[in-house]
């Protein structure tokens, strides 16, 4: 009777423990939000089709990371030795987000940009955005590191925030990652009231010149003369610069073109899943949730706004200084943010609705590109100030 | 100059460069020269000290060179090579002891700074001088001296002593912190981040709207043109109607046109192939037949 009693006492206690180490146990309001909000992000990627391939990792990711345990046992994202520790790794240290722009260089067609040069000054009339930002985050009293981290959001480039928050304010990393990658999936939401808002009927059906046809020696020579130019200028800006003109020169020479191939396809598609999964685990409810994540989504809503309006208000202002047959539709304005190509296709889209046989997407591809460059340039400006 | 010269002389330039860069990073940094109450060594004892700061970013092996009290006898103590201690870690440290006791070990020196006016540090020939600092005669007890900054070029009195560390011992605001306080609303640093942002994107813009002129210029063409522009223009002086000229022009237009459209018609096939990988190959998953 005695041994049977023990048997039974022990089978319990061990229910008991093994009770607490199940998620049932260590379960917070907190971290069925989170669950929530990953699921939401799923969902918007599945059905609406909302970015889905930044979506649905870090959605997946924000389940994966707000899922309860008993602390110590090396699961979490922020314990030491566990597996997700290691593939954090990469973007603590930032090693990700340059490999995301070797990726990005090798599938970027920047002859857009190179027919038209002019059309780089948009990419970087809508910095703004970031500097409007961090004037913001400033005011909102952040620290200027915090603020500068916060304020790259308007860059509308996740890899971007992702290497200058890893640098400045690794602590809001998590939040800042998933609002510029939130931010960059509604770009079709937040953009178009504010296109209709800053232009007139008028402005908005000007068609622009078709775009000259780029050499191939042009072609070759932008990525070399483009990392030279901008690293010289902002040299802390060179990982993400190097790594994006050497993926483009390796689309470009047509003597690399397994390289390029690699780059474009299982490369960066290997890095997206690593940074998609464990930015999304990085959100975890007792890290995540609390006030400062709130103002930084708030901060990155206005960031996007406000380089929309600087993109398209720019192109409004060198209109004045142009000849009428070379005037720039500033429906395309809003495409100086590096999100690629979601923005330019957006001035399409709202373009065409105004006049069905004026394709703006291959004009605004090119300051969409040069947001790109304009977006790691301002990294690293900020990075030498901040750093 | 052949290619094969270049080369050479490269491989000659190339690792002197790495040579003299290696050597400039070396700096002496602090010296103690009267140790009363101070920094101890492995002998239990307190001594003057030299402290030699590695300022590049890449381990400096100092295994080979000279420490001297005397700038007539640059050879005076040799540091061993081999000695894994001799190599400083970047941005780091190595110290020194100048007690006249060298069978104390490799990092005891054959001279004191008690009496001496400097200490100097040469290469490995002996004769190339690395770095020197002057001992300040108004030395007192348990004072260092060296650099008011790592590697900086400001000497004077230490407030700390600091061997095997930093000289810089106040606590040092930050760039952001600066930023934050002399510029609390960011003004400065968006006018200043958007002035760069614009100036090399326009220098971009600038340079790829003007770069396809020059090197679509080609002198010989310009030439050969001018050549057959001259007799042209003797020609239209002879009295060429502008009428046939045009009709010259549009009949070699439209000759062009039509070379334009008798196109080539080779067809350019990407060759498909399916890469082999014995990770899938289903020869290596069977045993061999036995025979």
């Amino acid at each position: 009777m005695i041994a049977s009693e023990s048997f039974i006492g022990f089978i319990l206690e061990h229910l008991q423990q093994f009770f607490g180490y199940t998620a049932f146990a260590n379960v917070t309001a907190g971290h069925l939000i989170m669950i929530l909000v990953g699921l939401l992000f799923i969902y918007l990627a599945i059905t609406k089709e909302y970015e889905p391939l930044l979506l649905v990792p870090i959605g997946f990711g924000i389940i994966v990371g707000n899922i309860p345990f008993y602390p110590g046992l090396k699961i979490g994202i922020y314990e030491s030795g566990s597996v997700l520790n290691y593939l954090y790794f990469g973007v603590i240290q930032g090693v990700y987000p340059p490999l995301i722009f070797l990726g990005i260089g090798a599938m970027t067609d920047f002859s857009a940009l190179l027919s038209n040069p002019r059309l780089i000054l948009i990419g970087a009339a809508a910095q703004l955005g970031i500097f409007g930002a961090y004037m913001a985050a400033l005011g909102l009293g952040f620290s200027p590191s915090e603020a500068g981290a916060i304020g790259i959001i308007g860059g509308a480039d996740g890899p971007t925030a992702i290497f200058l928050s890893s640098k400045l304010a690794p602590d809001l990393m998590g939040a800042i990652a998933i609002s510029a990658y939130s931010y960059m999936a509604l770009v079709p939401v937040i953009q178009p009231p504010i296109m209709r808002l800053l232009t007139t009927p008028r402005e908005r059906v000007i068609r622009m010149k078709p775009p000259r046809v780029v050499s191939k020696t042009e072609k070759i020579m932008f990525p070399i003369l483009g990392m030279l130019l901008t690293t010289f200028i902002v040299p802390s800006g060179l990982p993400l610069l190097g790594m994006l003109f050497f993926g483009n020169l390796l689309k470009e020479s047509g003597v690399t073109k397994r390289l390029a191939d690699t780059a474009k396809g299982p490369l960066i598609d290997i890095v997206t899943i690593l940074i998609g999964l464990t930015v999304g685990a990085s959100t975890q409810a007792t890290n995540f949730l609390n006030p400062k994540s709130i103002g930084i989504f708030a901060l990155g809503a206005f960031s996007f706004m406000i380089a929309t309006a600087g993109g398209v208000l720019f192109v409004k202002f060198i209109n004045l200084f142009l000849k009428p047959e070379n005037k720039i539709n500033p429906l395309i304005g809003n495409a100086g943010v590096s999100a690629v190509p979601d923005s330019a296709r957006v001035s399409q889209v709202i373009g065409l609705e105004y006049d069905k046989t004026n394709h703006l997407l291959m004009h605004a591809m090119g300051p969409n590109v040069a947001g790109v460059i304009g977006s790691a340039v301002a990294a690293g400006i900020l990075l030498s100030f901040l750093a | 100059m052949s290619k094969q010269k270049l080369f050479i002389l490269a491989l000659i330039i190339f690792p002197l460069l790495g040579y003299s860069q290696k050597n400039k990073s070396l700096l002496i940094n602090e010296i103690l020269i009267l140790n009363d109450s101070n920094y101890i060594d492995d002998f239990g004892e307190r001594n003057g000290w030299i402290e030699i700061f590695n300022a590049s970013y890449a381990p400096v092996d100092i295994g080979g060179m000279y420490l001297t009290n005397d700038l007539q006898n640059p050879r005076k103590y040799k540091i061993p090579k081999g000695d894994p201690r001799t190599i400083i870690p970047p941005r780091s440290y190595i110290v020194f002891y100048a007690n006249n006791k060298p069978t104390h070990g490799i990092l005891h020196l054959n001279f004191e700074l008690k009496n001496s006016k400097l200490v100097a540090l040469f290469e490995s020939n002996g004769k190339k001088l690395v770095d020197k600092m002057m001992i300040p005669a108004d030395a007192k007890p348990d004072i260092s001296y060296g650099r008011l900054e790592d590697g900086g070029t400001e000497l004077g009195f230490l407030k700390k002593t600091t061997p095997k560390a930093t000289n810089i011992t106040e606590e040092k605001e930050t760039s952001a912190e600066k930023f934050g306080k002399l510029d609390p609303f960011g003004i400065a640093m968006a006018i200043i981040a958007m002035s760069v942002v614009f100036s090399s994107l326009a220098l971009l813009s600038l340079i790829f709207r003007n770069i396809n002129k020059v090197y679509n210029l080609n002198i010989k063409a310009i030439f050969k043109r001018r050549r057959e522009e001259e007799p042209q223009a003797e020609a239209q002086e002879e009295g060429i109607p502008g009428e046939v000229a045009a009709a010259i022009a549009l009949a070699l237009h439209m000759y062009q046109q039509q070379i334009h459209d008798n196109e080539t018609t080779v067809l350019t096939i990407q060759r498909v192939s399916r890469l082999y990988s014995p990770w899938s190959s289903k020869i290596y998953g069977l045993r061999q037949t036995p025979r």
